[in-house]
């Protein structure tokens, strides 16, 4: 395949080797519309600064659309661009191709340009799944697509999404007098499910801004690896999640260290666990009771503690039972269901 | 330019037995097309199958990309033309639909991407014959929409589009409309002119300060509200406005360097100078009318026929202005609008409102004729024209009429 | 014709979204006890919501339905009998979006006209935020800490009854204290509610606010282009570059300050804001890197200063500093300007230790709450709540 393939120099951008050797300047920056606390500003705040200027960012429909750059003003210093929402993997595949064709025929300068498209988790694990999914298939496009993922339709009033978890309170899965839970369904595995379904992807990756050097150098290796890349980045969001923004930091280290939210990468084929998850994984660092964090948000705030036993069994089975742990859900047995009634 | 245009004109066109398919595949290689995107669907589809043999071949160097579905196959090529790329792309009658947000948000973000529409029935019933119902979806969202009617006008008009397209001062997308089969699968001899009669024609593509890149750092559509809307509307309504005047530059050149002359641009005249009634109608059932006509004439029937080429930007005025000089007017519609005014079709829709402030307003008919493909015979145009006769002498007609339907 | 009647709320977004909600609610209900029509509606440019975002709800009611009609003809009212901010910061000025300019909370009040503030500040204090008026009006205080929670679960605190009972004491042509108990009493089934709003009614009291008193400041707004000024393709220039911060004592260049928004300053999007001890700073930079607003400017000294023209007052920044009392979140309320801590430090520091104190010891404490933090803490806040509702 390598010799059909022409694939462009990337931009080198060598990992941050710690909080005070990060760069100063901002490529994101102040007078977004973003709630107090809102952890995918964060992210595209460093997202940004980890690429640097010569980047071009596309972003799908979503809270980081609207509440980012209110016409006739915005929030970013690098070119963006709005992209509809099911289409982060075609914007990204269009301006890397429409760059790609320009240098190779000499009508622009010849340079590595950084391509990303960022899309929330309704763009990317609902609508825009088939896009990615083709994006990934690409190797001759340089593009990353991150996905920010708060876990519901926040920007149109808190809808459940693919990616929202079991039970959680949305305005469209409200606990009723009949259904205490109305929404059932598993959280979506987009990592895993993008890495396992894309062998020649050179790098998908799980990040969460509670651990932001990490994450960013993350965003550096995506660029610079070459072909399309994926990063799902976990967002607590207050509003959604409903809690007080002041513990949006909090929340995502407890999204880790309960194990609800695992920390990886897969590098030219390669898993490799990181930070907690990885002490997790070798059995060097307990999980905290799902618990601890679930009742930290009033979206859980209606669950009993079959909900919860039921939500920590899910979370054990992540790690105790899934052929990766924490990354692919094959199990070597089949495992009997029981959701609590 | 004078001087260059004379020696050009000195180099002959090669010419080839292609369809109109073909004939675009060629007109994008002509224009140093650099990103074009695929998907599956008949019958444009066979445009995308021999740009992929120029590809191949390496006569055509550009990113192909076979998309996943049409709505990323345009979602891919908008975000290409906005960091400068020449795109083209393409669909068929539910493709197309399938694309609609897409296409919705194209003009107003001002990129001029080409796209051929091979003209096909929307589903259901799957058929694969031609209906203009799908590329006339997007009549009113800012889409300039033209219909040629053989394989010379395809490849002439593609080149004409990228020149209107991406002129800054219209920066609108712009779709050819390709009856199905007609078109898109019968060949025909087209004289295919040289890369420099092309060079000297279109000038490259230059997005300006609407360029995405970061030597030209924007935000590019961000969320607005109410304060802004009307005024971005505004904008997109004066680039269409605009380009009336762009247009007729462009045929005006086009036949400077390539000594092909289309005459009005909007709209072609058939023996229409002393013409008593006159059929109007879009792409290519211009042919069983044109020789209907001609037998009709040597029975005596002064008939003539109107074009229409350019639905967007729709030439009302002049139009009107032709259509008031007959006694009655017969518009045949390969389409349908359900419950529109007189339950008629589109282009029948357009011509009456077109016509309205005219001082001579004579009767008009609309026929429903051809749909899904069924052929449009001689007998058809004779019937339809006997109709606008009857309605030229003062007798109430129907005013709108299926023809060719089992009945 | 008929009395119109126009009551706005003025709320900090989605954790402030359900109180709008059922006070716009209930006025209109409560005047539908006496006969009267009436529409409730949030304004529909601010949704969704976001948390801190000023945002306003209208509840307009008439004695009939044709003068009701005159009412519902404008997208939202341009005068109203009653502005109530259900959070005392924002006395300081509304900015719900970019371009829209700082617009005063008392802009709509017409002459005569209350403004209904839920505080736990004297009225000078709440005098003082407020732009002045060329004209006369009330201001009534409910006593009370401003009630935050989020959409799942609500804060049952009384906040939107005790601000029902007020309206019926200051506007009683529109509904009287029997109307809005019967009506809490059927929107709620909660008698404890219904006592909770008579209280209000007798402890409220109005001050007069007598014309061109409180903050003289000329409100910043902005002039919209016209159509044919604005870039096409709906395209508009990036914020640009930022560039390295001057010590104009010292001259020293360095660190780094971001290009601010011109055209949204988020000066009234706080409830709290960041006061930063410069002296016990060890420069970890967490406060800097964690800041979603991007608010921190870089200092030539390598500390990090809280840029007003930024900040959100989210507490991040305090909630990830790892020194004790290096950053602390104090309440809006406690300040008049916006002007940049670190010169301040770095004219005078002893002066600034003290002003910094000062500062700390009125923290967010008792006065702000932010929204869920755990199962069960609204319930173990109410009686706080309704302690100091007695106390009026």
């Amino acid at each position: 395949m390598a010799t059909f393939v022409d694939i462009q120099p990337t931009q080198q951008l060598d990992p941050i080797k710690g909080v005070k050797k990060m760069p100063l300047e901002e490529f994101f920056t102040s007078g977004h519309r973003t709630c107090q606390g809102c952890e995918s500003a964060l992210v595209m705040k460093l997202m940004a600064k980890a690429a640097g200027p010569r980047t071009v960012v596309l972003g799908s429909t979503g809270c980081m659309y609207v509440a980012n750059t209110t016409y006739y003003s915005t929030s970013w210093v690098v070119p963006w661009m709005h992209t509809q929402l099911g289409s982060s993997g075609s914007a990204a595949m269009g301006a890397a191709s429409g760059l790609k064709a320009l240098m190779r025929k000499g009508k622009i300068k010849d340079e590595p340009i950084n391509v990303i498209a960022f899309c929330g988790d309704g763009g990317g694990a609902d609508m825009g799944l088939s896009a990615i999914s083709a994006a990934l298939t690409h190797p001759d496009y340089n593009l990353l697509i991150l996905m920010y993922d708060n876990e519901s339709y926040a920007n149109t009033d808190i809808q459940l999404s693919g990616s929202t978890p079991y039970g959680a309170h949305t305005t469209f899965s409200p606990p009723g007098k009949m259904k205490r839970i109305m929404h059932h369904r598993w959280k979506k595995n987009m990592a895993g499910m993008l890495a396992a379904g894309h062998p020649t992807c050179k790098y998908i990756a799980t990040v969460c801004m509670s651990y932001p050097l990490q994450a960013m150098n993350s965003v550096r290796k995506a660029l610079s690896i070459g072909g399309p890349t994926f990063i799902h980045s976990l967002d607590p969001c207050p509003k959604g999640w409903d809690y007080d923004p002041m513990q949006s930091h909090e929340m995502g280290e407890l999204a880790v260290t309960t194990g609800v939210w695992p920390l990886y990468e897969v590098e030219e084929g390669v898993i490799r666990l990181y930070g907690k998850t990885k002490e997790i994984a070798e059995g060097r660092y307990k999980r905290f009771p799902v618990r601890d964090y679930l009742l930290r948000q009033g979206r859980f705030a209606h669950f009993t503690d079959d909900d919860i036993d039921y939500f920590q069994s899910k979370v054990d089975q992540m790690w105790d039972k899934w052929l990766v742990p924490g990354v692919i859900p094959f199990l070597k047995e089949v495992e009997t269901d029981h959701p609590p009634k | 330019m004078a001087q260059a245009v004379a020696s050009l004109e000195q180099q002959a066109d090669k010419t080839a037995l292609i369809t109109g398919s073909e004939a675009i595949a060629v007109a994008c290689k002509l224009a140093d097309v650099d990103v074009i995107t695929a998907y599956p669907i008949r019958p444009y589809d066979t445009v995308m199958q021999y740009v992929a043999k120029l590809v191949a071949n390496g006569e055509l160097d550009c990113e192909y990309i076979v998309a996943e579905s049409e709505h990323s196959q345009f979602e891919i090529v908008k975000h290409a033309s906005a960091v400068g790329a020449r795109v083209f792309c393409g669909s068929s009658g539910v493709g197309w639909m399938y694309a609609f947000e897409a296409l919705t948000v194209t003009p107003g973000l001002r990129i001029p991407m080409v796209a051929m529409v091979g003209n096909r029935a929307l589903d259901d019933p799957g058929a694969f014959g031609v209906e203009h119902n799908d590329a006339l979806a997007v009549r009113d969202l800012g889409w300039q929409l033209v219909w040629v009617d053989n394989p010379q006008e395809a490849l002439d008009t593609a080149l004409i589009a990228y020149r209107v397209a991406e002129d800054r001062r219209v920066f609108l997308p712009c779709a050819i409309s390709c009856d199905g089969a007609f078109l898109t699968h019968s060949q025909a001899l087209v004289k295919i002119p040289s890369q420099e009669k092309v060079d000297a024609f279109l000038p490259p593509y230059n997005r300006g300060d609407l360029l995405l890149h970061p030597d030209n750092p924007i935000t590019v559509a961000p969320q607005v509200n109410e304060d802004w809307l009307m005024e971005i509307r505004r904008q997109t309504a004066a680039a269409m406005e605009r380009a009336y005047t762009v247009i007729r530059e462009a045929y005006a050149e086009f036949e400077q360097i390539f000594g092909r002359r289309y005459g009005n641009p909007f709209f072609e005249e058939y023996q229409t100078e002393d013409a008593e009634i006159v059929l109007v109608g879009m792409g290519t059932l211009s042919t069983p009318v044109k020789v209907a006509i001609r037998e009709m004439r040597k029975e005596g029937k002064k008939v003539g026929f109107v074009r229409v080429r350019w639905f967007r930007p729709f030439a009302a005025e002049e139009l009107a202005k032709t259509l008031g000089r007959f006694s009655a007017v017969g518009i045949i519609d390969r389409d349908f609008s359900l419950g529109s005014p007189y339950l008629s079709g589109v282009l029948a829709t357009e011509v009456r409102a077109a016509m309205y402030p005219a001082a001579k307003r004579p009767p008009m008919l609309d026929f429903i004729c051809g749909l899904g493909g069924r052929e449009v015979t001689l007998p058809d145009v004779k019937k339809m024209s006997d109709i606008v006769y009857h309605a030229a002498e003062g007798k109430p007609q129907p005013l709108t009429q299926w023809i060719g339907l089992r009945e | 014709m008929g009395r119109l009647f126009a009551v706005e709320i003025v709320y900090r977004g989605i954790f402030q979204k359900t109180l709008a909600k059922n006070i716009s609610r209930a006025i209109v209900l409560a005047a539908h006890q006496e006969g009267k029509p009436g529409i409730s509606f949030g304004r529909y440019g601010d949704s969704p919501e976001r948390n801190g975002v000023p945002a306003k709800n209208f509840a307009i009611v008439a004695t009939d339905d044709q003068t009701l009609e005159e009412g519902m003809a404008k997208y939202e009212p341009k005068e109203v009998d009653i502005s109530i901010a259900v959070d005392d910061t924002l006395c300081k000025g509304v900015e719900s979006w970019a371009w829209y300019g700082l617009q005063p909370i008392n802009r709509l009040l017409k002459p005569g006209g209350t403004l209904i503030v839920t505080s736990r500040e004297e009225p000078e204090a709440l005098i003082e935020m407020c732009h002045r008026k060329e004209y006369p009006y009330q201001l009534a205080i409910v006593k009370g800490i401003p009630s935050f929670s989020g959409l799942w679960v609500y804060k049952e605190d009384h906040s939107d009854v005790r601000i029902l009972g007020a309206i019926a004491k200051v506007l009683p042509e529109l509904f009287s204290l029997e109307s809005v108990q019967k009506a809490i009493r059927a929107e709620w089934k909660d008698e404890l509610k219904a006592t909770s709003a008579a209280r209000s009614y007798e402890r409220i009291t109005t001050v007069t606010v007598p014309p061109n008193q409180g903050n003289p400041e000329e409100p910043f707004k902005f002039e919209l282009p016209k159509w044919s000024e604005m870039r096409e393709g709906v395209t508009i220039p990036a914020i640009p570059r930022g560039h390295a911060m001057e010590n104009t004592a010292t001259q020293q260049v360095g660190g780094w300050q971001p290009e601010r928004n011109p055209t949204f300053k988020k000066f009234s999007t706080r409830t709290m804001r960041p006061v930063v001890d410069f002296d016990t700073c060890i420069k970890c930079t967490l406060c800097w890197l964690q800041c979603p607003d991007s608010c921190f400017d870089v200092t030539p000294d390598g500390l990090y200063d809280a840029n007003m023209q930024a900040c959100c007052g989210c507490g991040v920044c305090e909630a990830v500093c790892p020194v004790q009392k290096c950053v602390t979140m104090v309440n809006e309320t406690q300040f008049r300007d916006n002007d940049s801590q670190w010169e301040m430090w770095n004219k005078d520091k002893e002066g600034y230790k003290k002003w910094l104190l000062e500062k700390i010891e009125h923290g967010p404490g008792p006065q702000r709450s932010h929204g869920f933090r755990y199962r069960g803490q609204y319930e173990e806040q109410v009686p706080e709540m309704l302690e100091i509702a007695r106390e009026g």
